[in-house]
């Protein structure tokens, strides 16, 4: 869905932000903010996180931060939900992202057992 | 582009049978402000935090309502284990053994699992789970407990993000479980069983409503009818309804490709292959 929404908008994405630590903007409007702020949110330092949010909020709007922290909070449910039932990667999304699957080595995750062939 | 509180939804709404009614108990239910919070929390998740917590507290399917608090607090004390912590730095989560944090009003078996999915899901395998099937727990009483677990993550996840404290757990109510098994729950797919959109009827014909795709995510807690009708109207809230997300121009006040970054992004980190 991240390469097509910006595809739809006219933004060439960098996939491979998503993986890589120390990424860009990954071709998305303050990606480099957003992804710093959801590493902060998903790890354990306080400071780091403050810092992040302060920044965030200078260049998003009041709603568009909550929409953020909504979506922290709603890929932390599904994806303990899709880990703990052990769910397979559906076989139409299977056949749609392989070319994203390879780039990132996502084959490496140890959920990717749960989907046959999951390269 | 469409905005997403104007386009319509397509599934109605989730009929979870303790929801509110006017008269009943649940319309008492204080709301979720936010107050400490730094910026504004739209009212339409802050109702769905209140549901939420009202759903926690309820009499569930498996579990009463003071067993699915005690779950949540479970899940809510793992974020700060301190065997939860040594587990996920050791190369086998099996290998480091001791007692969790927390209150433990619940069987051992259940609150290491309640931990296990809440601090390192990553590491959750077919050989964990048939394990913790052989130990004694009902496959219908992990799916419920699953759902507890993981809406709890995203309360509390959401909290941290904003910036303020998690919303405290309400107190349970009482009442019995329904023990209610579909009829078209069948193996097959996942490590447990799930309905087949071409099974879902009877009770379970809102299930999916009228999506011509519908997505293991979406079919993963269908042993329990009622978590699905939750995590629905949850990522209704939190995300975008589920038959807006194939529409890759559907978003909220971020556009969706910052939303899908921030998705992809919390994925990876979980890493969480789905």
């Amino acid at each position: 869905m991240l390469r097509a929404s910006g595809q739809m908008a006219g933004q060439a994405v960098d996939l491979t932000a998503v993986t890589e630590a120390a990424a860009g903007d990954a071709g998305v409007e303050h990606g480099g903010r957003l992804l710093a702020f959801t590493d902060a949110a998903m790890g354990e330092d306080d400071a780091r996180l403050d810092r992040e949010r302060r920044a965030l909020w200078a260049v998003l709007s009041p709603e568009a931060f909550v929409d953020a922290c909504a979506l922290v909070g709603a890929f932390n449910v599904v994806d303990r939900i899709a880990d703990a039932i052990g769910i397979p990667l559906d076989p139409m999304l299977h056949a749609a992202s392989g070319d994203v699957r390879a780039e990132l080595g996502l084959a490496r995750f140890g959920s990717a057992a749960n989907t046959p062939q999951a390269g | 582009m469409s905005r997403g509180r104007s386009a319509p939804h397509g599934f109605p709404t989730a009929n979870v049978r303790y929801m509110a009614t006017p008269g009943t108990r649940e319309e008492l239910t204080s709301a979720v402000d936010y107050e400490g919070a730094q910026v504004p929390v739209r009212e339409d998740l802050r109702d769905a935090h209140r549901f939420l917590l009202d759903h926690i507290r309820s009499p569930g399917t498996w579990w009463t309502g003071g067993e699915r608090v005690a779950i949540a607090a479970e899940a809510r004390g793992a974020a700060r284990c301190a065997l939860c912590r040594e587990r996920r730095k050791s190369l086998s989560p099996g290998a480091v053994q001791g007692r969790h944090d927390g209150p433990h009003t619940l069987p051992e078996n259940v609150v290491d699992a309640v931990h296990r999915i809440r601090s390192d899901p990553a590491r959750l395998s077919r050989s964990w789970f048939d394990g913790v099937i052989a130990g004694g727990l009902a496959v219908t009483r992990y799916v419920e407990l699953v759902s507890v677990t993981s809406l709890m993550a995203g309360l509390d996840y959401f909290a941290r993000a904003l910036g303020v404290e998690p919303l405290p757990l309400r107190t349970p109510l009482p009442g019995e479980p329904s023990r209610h098994r579909p009829a078209g729950a069948r193996e097959g797919g996942a490590w447990v069983p799930m309905i087949d959109p071409a099974d879902a009827a009877g009770p379970e014909a809102d299930l999916y409503g009228s999506s011509d795709f519908v997505p293991n995510i979406v079919r993963a807690l269908s042993l329990v009818p009622d978590e699905v009708r939750v995590l629905r109207r949850s990522t209704e809230a939190h995300y975008v309804p589920v038959p807006q997300i194939p529409d890759p121009t559907y978003h909220r006040a971020l556009a969706r490709p910052q939303m899908e970054l921030i998705a992809a992004r919390v994925s990876a980190l979980n890493q969480c292959f789905y």
